[in-house]
C-alpha cells in the first residue's frame, strides 16, 4: 500500500516534470540536436531511480531537485559534444515551429489569430518579437512609453491564450 | 491571477538576453512555478509561429512602417533604378566636361578682330598728341615703337572719315603743310597707329585717341 501510493507520486511528478525537463533540455542543446529526446529519457530515469531510493530528502523542492539532476546531465551533454563538435551546439533563441507546434494546422491557426488583432497590437509584436527590438526601442519607435509596450505585448498574448487554448 | 515577479524575464529569457546568474536563476524558478512555465510555453509557441510566418502575419504592419522609416521611397520612385543610373552617368559625364574639358579649350590665346583685321594680343600706345584742345595744329605725331623692322600705318580721322593715311618705318610722323591746310580749327580729329611685320602682316593696333585745335598759327 504504502508502496503503491509513492508510485502514483513518482509518475505524477514524471508527468508533471517531463515538459519542463524537455523545455530545457531543448533550449540548452537545440531540437536540431536528434539526441535532445535521449536526454531527456535519461534524466527522467535518473529522476525516478533517485526518487525511489531516497535520494530526495524534501529540504528543498521537487522542481530544485530535478533542475540540479537536468542541468548536470545537461552540461555532460554539452561537455561530451563539445570534444567531438569542438563548440558547444548554440542555444535555441525560441523553438522551431515545426517541433514545438504539433502541427501545421494549429501554428496556422495561431498566426491567424495574431492577423486578426488590432494593428496596434500587431505592431508592437512585430517589432518586439519579430524584429526583436528591445522595450525601449519599440517603445521610441512607435512614440509610446515602455510601460505601454509592456502593456500591449501582454494584452496580445491574453487574447492569443484564449485562443491557444480551445 | 496573481504577477510572478519572473514573468518579466520570459521574453528576456527566450532571446537569450540574461546573464548566466539571471539565467539560472529563472530555470530554477520555473522548474518549480507552474504559471511561469505555462507562460513560457505560451510565449515560446507565439514566438515559434511569428518567427516562422512573421512576413506573411505583419504584412499589413510592415507596409506603413516603412514608409515611416523612409521619405525618400517617394522621391526614388519617381525614376526606375534604371532610370536613375542613367541620370547618373549623365550628370557625371557632363560633371568632366565641365571640370575637365572646357578649361582646357581655352589654353589657345584669346583672338579678336578690328575691321575685319586679326590682332594678337598687343596694342600700341600712342605719344603724342594725345589731349584736346591743342593751341595750334599738331606737326608731330609719336607713338611707342615695337622695335625694328616694323612698317606703321597712321590714320587721321574728320570725324568719321579717313582724312589722310601714311606709312613710315619710324615711330613718328611730320605733317607737311600740305595735309595741315585741310584741317581747320574746332572740329573733331582723331588718330590711329597700326603695325604691321615686315613681311605685312598686321601685328598691332592702337586706340583711336581725338584731338582738336583751337588756332591754326
Amino acid at each position: 500500500m504504502e508502496k503503491r501510493k509513492k508510485d502514483t507520486d513518482i509518475d505524477a511528478i514524471v508527468a508533471k516534470y517531463r515538459p519542463v525537463v524537455s523545455f530545457r533540455v531543448k533550449k540548452s542543446i537545440g531540437v536540431q540536436t536528434p539526441d535532445w529526446e535521449d536526454v531527456v529519457n535519461e534524466i527522467m530515469i535518473n529522476v525516478v531511480e533517485k526518487l525511489k531510493k531516497g535520494e530526495f530528502r524534501g529540504d528543498s523542492s521537487v522542481g530544485t531537485f530535478i533542475y540540479t539532476i537536468t542541468s548536470r546531465r545537461i552540461i555532460d551533454f554539452i561537455r561530451k559534444k563539445s570534444k567531438v563538435l569542438k563548440h558547444a551546439p548554440e542555444p535555441n533563441p525560441y523553438l522551431s515551429p515545426h517541433e514545438h507546434v504539433e502541427n501545421r494546422e494549429r501554428a496556422q491557426w495561431i498566426a491567424d489569430s495574431i492577423k486578426r488583432l488590432k494593428p496596434k497590437y500587431k505592431e508592437v509584436l512585430f517589432l518586439y518579437y519579430y524584429q526583436e527590438l528591445s522595450r525601449e526601442e519599440v517603445a521610441k519607435k512607435l512614440k509610446i512609453s515602455p510601460r505601454r509596450v509592456s502593456e500591449r505585448v501582454n494584452y496580445a498574448q491574453k487574447l492569443l491564450r484564449k485562443v491557444m487554448k480551445e | 491571477m496573481k504577477k510572478c515577479n519572473f514573468e518579466n524575464l520570459i521574453d528576456e529569457y527566450l532571446f537569450d538576453r540574461l546573464d548566466e546568474t539571471q539565467k539560472k536563476s529563472f530555470e530554477e524558478h520555473y522548474f518549480s512555478c507552474n504559471q511561469c512555465f505555462e507562460m513560457l510555453e505560451e510565449k515560446n509557441e507565439m514566438i515559434a509561429v511569428i518567427k516562422a510566418n512573421g512576413d506573411e502575419i505583419f504584412r499589413d504592419v510592415q507596409a506603413p512602417a516603412k514608409i515611416r522609416r523612409s521619405w525618400l521611397e517617394p522621391v526614388l520612385a519617381f525614376l526606375t533604378p534604371r532610370q536613375w543610373a542613367m541620370a547618373a552617368i549623365s550628370a557625371a559625364l557632363i560633371l568632366v566636361v565641365s571640370i575637365g574639358v572646357i578649361p582646357n579649350l581655352k589654353t589657345t590665346p584669346p583672338e579678336f578682330f578690328i575691321n575685319d583685321d586679326l590682332v594678337r594680343g598687343s596694342s600700341i600706345t600712342l605719344i603724342s598728341p594725345v589731349i584736346d584742345n591743342l593751341d595750334q595744329i599738331p606737326s608731330e605725331f609719336k607713338w611707342q615703337s615695337l622695335g625694328e623692322n616694323t612698317e606703321y600705318k597712321l590714320f587721321i580721322f574728320h570725324e568719321e572719315e579717313l582724312l589722310w593715311s601714311t606709312t613710315t618705318k619710324e615711330n613718328f610722323v611730320t605733317l607737311s603743310e600740305n595735309i595741315k591746310s585741310l584741317m581747320a580749327p574746332g572740329k573733331k580729329y582723331s588718330w590711329q597707329i597700326k603695325a604691321f611685320s615686315p613681311e605685312g602682316t598686321f601685328i598691332a593696333v592702337s586706340s583711336r585717341v581725338q584731338f582738336n585745335f583751337v588756332s591754326s598759327q
